[in-house]
């Protein structure tokens, strides 16, 4: 650490405060490539069901454990995020719910529960339950040394588990049905990728909130999406937006006392979001304004 | 022992949500032939292909690839999907999308190295390709996105090949070099099944066909199987356009 506490001196940080800011670069970077996934696979609502559902866990967790340690709560959202999950899976499965429904169903009703306890021991003047509005808006004021520790390694096995894997998610995500026939087994791959979004979202969690955290997972990948036509660079595009996001969000919220880090990070990811839609090269609205309109390909029936 | 036949469906039923759509489909092709599998529309065409491919679950019945399960000869047998069942803005490149065809053979975690991408850029080369290889395959015609998925079959390097509809809204070139390669490599001695709603084209193009509609209508050499009154029992739901039908057959026949 004592090079970290020196890299702080430098900057006129407390080394607790730069420790936070590397914890959020490294959520926000592998929320972003996380996010790719979802949102090439067309899933960035499941995420923000999962972002909603997990309060009412972190609400629960507190209850039952009494605790306020960073590390319980996030267990508490994580079990929460995976039941609404099921919860999606079985309304879908079982009734004649369509998915859009069936997603605004669970984000609103976990999202309702979670307020509803959260406020609920607020008012009963439960020590220590002031400290869960946090996870509302999202708020880094709080979080320890050990706290940001744990959040660099889940981020860091995040972003392995999709470099290593890269392949079997492209295959699956652009094509199930050849995936399938070629014998990847897709269920299980799709489950791991939604697995991991609820993983990254439920890590940026302390410093996005449940409202917002959702945009760390689909705003950079989108733009990213805008530069490339490959999945490669698409991953490492999202991550570096990510990355940016979160460090411009939390810097922000540090500079000016009492603004919430969630809507700084949102905003940092929105300024990159629409720079890429109108910059991009061959995407970008400028590119396409100026582009001579010219048919791509000779017309054909039943073309896409 | 008398060799096992290279595809072989006995008894397969698929239901969706519990109403079947495909009943005891029995099938057995024992020689490489350029196959047909043809029939009206909602006649179960596609899934009979992804039932053989395991890709819906079969609510009876048994399919087996040279006398195997299809677990253990997945590298054998090749796919090429309805170009309708991908997004086409996906963030890959023609080569990216052939290169798919390797990493079966690649397995777990394994990167694409060398030897995929040359093998990748010469299938891209078979169907005329070449040129495209670094274009975004939403910015390809229909007929070059098929041409592009055959390619990626050719990748697979099997021996049993399916096609759900390759031919289905493609250009008279990229139709026509679709057609060639399927020709070449039947001549190689692989099998090649395609799913097609043409019946025009179907007498002439394929050596053995099988009508279906929900169930297995004949199967056998093309000659014998496009009869009138098999074609009748195919398409009974669909009475109006029998004799456009039948006069196209004759006429396929006399133009091979």
């Amino acid at each position: 650490m004592t090079m970290l506490t020196a890299v702080a001196d430098l900057l006129g940080l407390s080394s607790n405060t730069l420790l936070v800011a590397v914890a959020m670069a490294a959520v926000g970077m592998a929320a972003g490539v996380v996010g790719c996934f979802s949102v090439l696979r067309r899933r960035a609502l499941i995420g923000d069901a999962a972002a909603h559902a997990t309060l009412p866990g972190v609400a629960l967790a507190f209850v039952i454990t009494g605790s306020r340690g960073l590390p319980v709560l996030l267990i508490g959202a994580v079990v929460s995020a995976v039941a609404s999950m099921g919860l999606l899976v079985l309304l879908r499965r079982f009734t004649r719910t369509r998915d859009d429904a069936a997603t605004a169903i669970v984000i609103g009703v976990s999202f309702g529960m979670g307020v509803a306890l959260i406020s609920g021991l607020v008012a009963r003047g439960v020590p220590g339950s002031g400290g869960l509005e946090r996870f509302l808006l999202g708020s880094t004021a709080s979080l320890s040394a050990a706290d940001a520790r744990l959040l660099v390694i889940v981020s860091l096995l995040s972003t392995g588990l999709v470099a290593a894997f890269v392949k079997e998610a492209t295959v699956v995500s652009f094509d199930p049905g050849f995936a399938a026939a070629a014998g990847w087994p897709v269920w299980w791959i799709d489950f791991a990728l939604v697995a991991m979004t609820a993983v990254m979202v439920v890590a940026g969690l302390p410093a996005a909130g449940a409202v917002l955290v959702t945009a760390l997972v689909v705003i950079p990948p989108v733009a990213a999406r805008q530069w490339t036509d490959r999945v490669g660079v698409m991953l490492v595009l999202a991550g570096a937006f990510g990355l940016v996001s979160a460090v411009a969000g939390v810097a922000a919220s540090a500079v000016v006392p009492g603004l919430a880090t969630g809507p700084m990070v949102v905003l940092a990811a929105a300024a990159l979001f629409a720079v890429s839609l109108v910059c991009a090269p061959s995407r970008g609205l400028l590119a396409m304004a100026l582009r001579p309109r010219m048919p791509l390909a000779p017309p054909e029936r039943g073309g896409p | 022992m008398s060799t096992p036949p290279l595809l072989e469906l006995h008894d397969v039923t698929v239901a969706y949500h519990g109403r079947p759509v495909l009943w005891h489909v029995d099938l057995a092709v024992e020689s490489p032939c350029l196959y047909g599998i043809i029939g009206p529309n909602g006649a179960g065409k596609s899934t009979l292909v992804k039932a053989a491919l395991g890709i819906v679950p079969l609510a009876d019945g048994w399919v087996k690839f040279f006398g195997e399960p299809l677990d253990r000869v997945r590298g054998r047998v090749g796919y090429v999907p309805q170009r309708e069942s991908v997004d086409w803005d996906f963030p890959v490149r023609a080569i990216d999308v052939v290169l798919m065809g390797t990493y079966h053979r690649l397995g777990w975690m394994r990167r694409v190295g060398r030897a995929e991408r040359e093998l990748a850029a010469a299938c891209l080369d078979r169907v005329g390709m070449a040129d495209f290889a670094t274009r975004q395959i939403g910015r390809l015609s229909g007929g070059q996105q098929q041409r592009v998925f055959l390619a990626r079959a050719l990748a697979q390097q099997a021996e049993i090949y399916f096609l759900d509809e390759p031919l289905a809204g493609v250009d008279a070139q990229s139709q026509q070099q679709i057609f060639r390669v399927l020709s070449e490599l039947r001549d190689e001695g692989k099998l090649v099944l395609i799913v097609h709603h043409d019946l025009r084209t179907a007498a002439s193009w394929f050596d053995r066909v099988a009508l279906v509609d929900m169930r297995l209508v004949a199967a056998g050499p093309t000659e014998e199987v496009l009869s009138r009154e098999n074609l009748a029992r195919t398409y009974s739901g669909h009475l109006e356009v029998l004799d456009e039908l039948g006069r196209a057959v004759e006429a396929g026949r006399r133009t091979p």
